[in-house]
């Protein structure tokens, strides 16, 4: 499953790096998100839960951050398996770009795979489901960034 | 005689016999809830087993941790692998001649694989006991593309198979390769095609689909510690093969296995097999000493027990330019999943395939068929069908519609054609078959005549030309399918399952007041058994149905048989009731020509009873010949009146049928309308009408099924996409057409009763009649062939790649 699309975002591109470097901040705007713990640099573990139609699982596996290129670039990466339900893994190429000093637009392209009972029974509604979250994530993402913009 | 004397018409009436359309018997208990199915049995102190299954189609196994799941309330037992290496059953050898994993022994090799089996007091603590079961898995490239097993780089599936160039049915070429078959004259069809006139070439897919029964696959297992004996409960399509598979792998001896198949909701070859619930269950029963059900769900049946089809077939025919057909030329790729665990006859990998030059006289054929092994669930079962005889008639009716689109002519003339002649039966056919007897001239006509066809063509091509003008968005395909079946496995001669022949037996006993009970090795799954084979008895011997009991399923008091599935219960055992009647019979002869003081050759049999040929009224009853088989029998003569017999068929039958598909296709949305649909069985002898005319609706349902977009389908990752009805297309009334039965009547001529059997013929013609049907429909658009199956989607996307929608 592949999806792209991007976000504009009231902030700088400075501010908009420092929040996806912010663990807090992902922790916040990760839909079901649980926990999130840094366990080594540019390498966390979450809990997640993840809900695709008649299935719903807690997911735990691990976030890497790779490709750094700071104030630009980098590919969040992840796997995790949620037991009798399946496993997810995939990663997403995240790029910023000034639209001006104070207005950054996001761009994102996602690349992501799902297995076990979750493939099954969700294969026709995961895409809506993963656009949904995708969303989401960017919408609560850019709120939050906004408002430290603000407050800043 | 006076007036209340019956009539000979009343008295044959009154026996409910050969030809008459019997209500069935069973459906009193099934109509009204009181069916007795494994999920049932319900024994005292019984547990529940359910599986931890992967969710990888290619993985190893690190590690198995059971030790939370152990503390859930209610989980008695997690066994893996390792619990099964201690009794040397984490292997079980197939009916293929491969070998199988009951639990993942260090490697997953399709989605759903059985991982564990946790053991409960209920299902819902096994549910809870699964969940927190955590397996560790490093997850490997999966195999999904059969195309693709081959090549150099293909990742190897089968570690246990390392260094083995060859496997049960030859060499092997590489390690997804299980085997290579062929057959027929290489050299004589080479040269054929080189002076062909014309010729065509398709690869054609019959896809991977499932049986799906309503019920799905489950079992009790019981084992008895005292006495060292193990009762199987089970949805078993043949139980004696069971007890002789469990005897031979678990080492018990073979008359401490009781095996009990009780009411079965539904088989169509899903319940042939030996699958890993079974042996986990017995395994768990003999560990607890407690009772053990495993009971499958639908997305367990429908992705880890036997599939069906997934044949890849590159089909060739050369032909002279007026459509006489010179020669056949197929190549079979056979995607058999992670194990080869294909349900077909020992010593036919690609099961009987080789019926695929189909009803046509083809001067020569060959056929080679490479089955390969994918990271995809293992089966290959005879899906309502006998052993790969619906793939071979989907391949050759979908060539021969080809051959008849690229020669201009019209595909029922072109079939006309090149029929085998009535005169030319028996046939021998040049992939090595003997047909027994068919006349398809008399059946085409009929299904010509009755249907309209030309009239039906005429429409057609009026639509046609309609929708070149832009005046209509509708398409109409007419799809003709004329099938010859090989039912009825099997002779010894070439029929065995792990070396036991395919015969199949009947034991019947008569009580002394004229009624009795038959006994058999085969078993209903619905298909009213205990309705046809009473009137089978009726009709030889004179005994009214309804005083015949007829009991299967129990391996304890039927004869050994072979079981129910590839259509082979009538040709069978159906000539096993016939002759063990006929032993009940002669008996009762010498019986009525003792009491009637005459001669055995002064009897004649006249419906009923025996009667003095010349004293009219002489006349003994077969009700009295019973009472006087126990008390007053000619000297020397044992009492009783009982009989058995194991039938080994000479030969195959040839079951054979006309069907025509009227469709409606909207280019716009790809919705299609089936108008009409019209089948002509010839079964040779007809038992029960009404059973024959439920068996072709029932067949033809699920070959709608399949051919509108019944299909297992895997993600290019190996997900299974398919594994619910949600999305596995199962036809309720709301979808199904109406349907046309008709029928001839050509007997079997080395058949007792001349009866050829027609469970699956409606399966194996409809799919091609649909398949062809919209073939037919996109044809004129410039298609030569459309794989299945033809959802809407497809149909929309078939028109889009051709241009007739923007």
């Amino acid at each position: 499953m592949q999806m792209n699309d991007s976000q504009r975002i009231p902030a700088s591109r400075e501010e908009v790096w420092a929040a996806l470097n912010d663990p807090a901040v992902l922790k916040q705007c990760i839909p079901g998100c649980q926990s999130l713990e840094v366990t080594a640099p540019n390498e966390m573990t979450a809990t997640v839960i993840f809900k695709v139609g008649p299935v719903k699982a807690t997911f735990s596996g691990k976030v890497i951050l790779s490709d750094l290129d700071p104030p630009n670039s980098y590919r969040i990466s992840g796997e995790g398996s949620g037991g009798v339900a399946g496993f997810a893994k995939g990663g997403a190429l995240v790029r910023l770009e000034s639209e001006s000093a104070d207005v950054t637009v996001l761009h994102y392209d996602v690349d992501a795979q799902i297995g076990g009972k979750l493939a099954q029974l969700g294969a026709r509604l995961i895409n809506s489901t993963a656009t949904k979250l995708a969303g989401e994530f960017f919408k609560s993402f850019a709120g939050v960034v906004s408002a430290k913009a603000e407050a800043g | 005689m006076n007036d209340l004397t019956p009539t000979r018409e009343q008295r044959s009436a009154a026996l409910e016999g050969m030809g008459c359309k019997r209500k069935r018997v069973e459906d009193i208990r099934f109509t009204q809830g009181k069916g007795n199915y494994v999920d049932d049995v319900k024994l005292p102190g019984m547990l529940h087993g359910d599986f931890v299954r992967s969710p990888h189609p290619h993985a190893r196994v690190k590690k198995i941790d059971d030790s939370e799941a152990l503390k859930v309330p209610g989980v008695l037992a997690v066994i893996t692998a390792e619990t099964l290496k201690t009794v040397n059953l984490a292997w079980m050898p197939t009916l293929a001649g491969d070998v199988q994993m009951v639990l993942a022994d260090g490697k997953v090799l399709f989605q759903n694989q059985e991982v564990a089996f946790v053991v409960a007091t209920d299902r819902y603590a096994a549910d809870d006991g699964i969940n927190k079961v955590i397996v560790e898995y490093e997850p490997l490239p999966p195999l999904v593309d059969p195309f693709k097993s081959m090549d150099k780089d293909a990742p190897v599936l089968r570690e246990d198979l390392a260094g083995k160039t060859s496997g049960a049915h030859g060499p092997r070429k590489h390690h997804n390769h299980i085997f290579e078959w062929s057959v027929g004259d290489k050299e004589l069809t080479d040269a054929a095609f080189k002076k062909a006139e014309v010729t065509i070439k398709e690869m054609i897919s019959y896809h991977r689909t499932h049986p799906s029964p309503l019920e799905t696959c489950q079992c009790v297992c019981s084992f008895d510690k005292i006495k060292g004996e193990l009762t199987i409960y089970g949805t078993f399509q043949a139980p004696h093969v069971i007890r002789t598979v469990v005897s031979l792998i678990a080492k018990l001896p073979e008359q401490k296995i009781h095996v009990i198949a009780p009411d079965i909701g539904g088989g169509f070859g899903n319940k042939v097999g030996a699958y890993p619930g079974y042996i986990c269950a017995a395994v768990a029963s003999i560990v607890t000493g407690k009772p053990v059900k495993w009971v499958e769900d639908r997305i367990e049946n429908l992705t880890a027990t036997s599939f069906a089809r997934d044949y890849h077939m590159t089909t060739e025919i050369a032909a002279s330019k007026d459509g006489k057909v010179t020669g056949l030329r197929v190549h079979v790729l056979a995607d058999h999943g992670a194990f080869d665990a294909c349900a077909d006859p020992s010593k036919w990998p690609a099961g009987f395939f080789n019926i695929v030059t189909g009803s046509y006289d083809f001067p020569t054929a060959h056929l080679a068929v490479d089955g390969v092994y994918t990271n995809k669930a293992p089966g290959g079962v005879a899906y309502r069908c006998s052993f790969r005889v619906t793939e071979a008639a989907y391949c050759i009716e979908r060539a021969m519609d080809i051959l008849a689109q690229k020669l201009n002519m019209d595909p029922a003339e072109l079939r006309l054609k090149n029929f085998i002649k009535p005169e030319q039966f028996p046939y021998h056919s040049a992939l090595g078959w003997e047909y027994d007897s068919g006349d398809y001239h008399t059946a085409m006509r009929k299904m010509m005549e009755t249907t309209g066809y030309a009239a039906l063509r005429k429409e057609q091509a009026e639509k046609r030309a309609a929708f070149k003008r832009g005046e209509t968005r509708e398409i109409m395909g007419l799809g003709v399918s004329f099938f010859t079946e090989i039912v009825g496995a099997g002779p010894s001669k070439n029929c065995d399952i792990l070396g036991i022949a395919m015969f199949d037996s009947c034991e019947i006993r008569m009580h002394p007041t004229g009624a009795g009970i038959a006994r058999m090795g085969t078993k209903s799954q619905g298909q009213g058994h205990e309705t046809t084979w009473a009137q089978i008895i009726a009709t030889e011997i004179g005994i009214p149905a309804d005083n015949i009991m007829v009991e299967e399923g129990n391996t304890d008091t039927a004869p050994y048989g072979l079981g129910t599935y590839g259509s082979r219960s009538t040709p069978v055992a159906g000539a096993a009731i016939a002759m063990a009647a006929r032993k009940i019979k002669a008996k009762a002869q010498m019986i009525a020509a003792y009491k009637l003081e005459v001669h055995e050759d002064d009897l004649e049999f006249d419906i009923d009873g025996f009667r003095v040929k010349g004293l009219p009224e002489k006349f003994m009853s077969m009700k009295d010949i019973c009472w006087a088989a126990y008390n007053s029998v000619p000297p020397g003569m044992e009492p009783g009146l009982e009989a058995v017999s194991y039938y080994d068929p000479p030969n195959m039958t040839y079951p054979f049928g006309a069907y025509l598909c009227v469709m409606d296709i909207d280019v716009d949305t790809g919705v299609y309308k089936v108008r009409r649909f019209y089948a002509l069985d010839d079964c040779g002898t007809r038992i029960n009408p009404m059973i024959i005319e439920g068996q072709v609706h029932g067949g033809l349902t699920e070959a709608f099924a399949i051919a509108m977009g019944q299909e297992i389908r895997y993600d290019d990752t190996g997900n299974v996409v398919t594994g619910s009805f949600m999305d596995f297309f199962m036809p309720t009334a709301v979808e199904t057409p109406h349907w046309e039965t008709d029928f001839t009547v050509t007997p079997s001529p080395h058949h007792p009763i001349g009866a050829k059997g027609v469970g699956e013929s409606p399966n194996v013609g409809g799919v091609p009649a649909f398949s062809n049907a919209v073939n037919d429909a996109f044809s004129f658009l410039g298609s030569t062939h459309i794989q299945m199956p033809h959802d809407f989607w497809r149909n929309w996307r078939a028109a889009k790649d051709l241009g007739a929608v923007a």
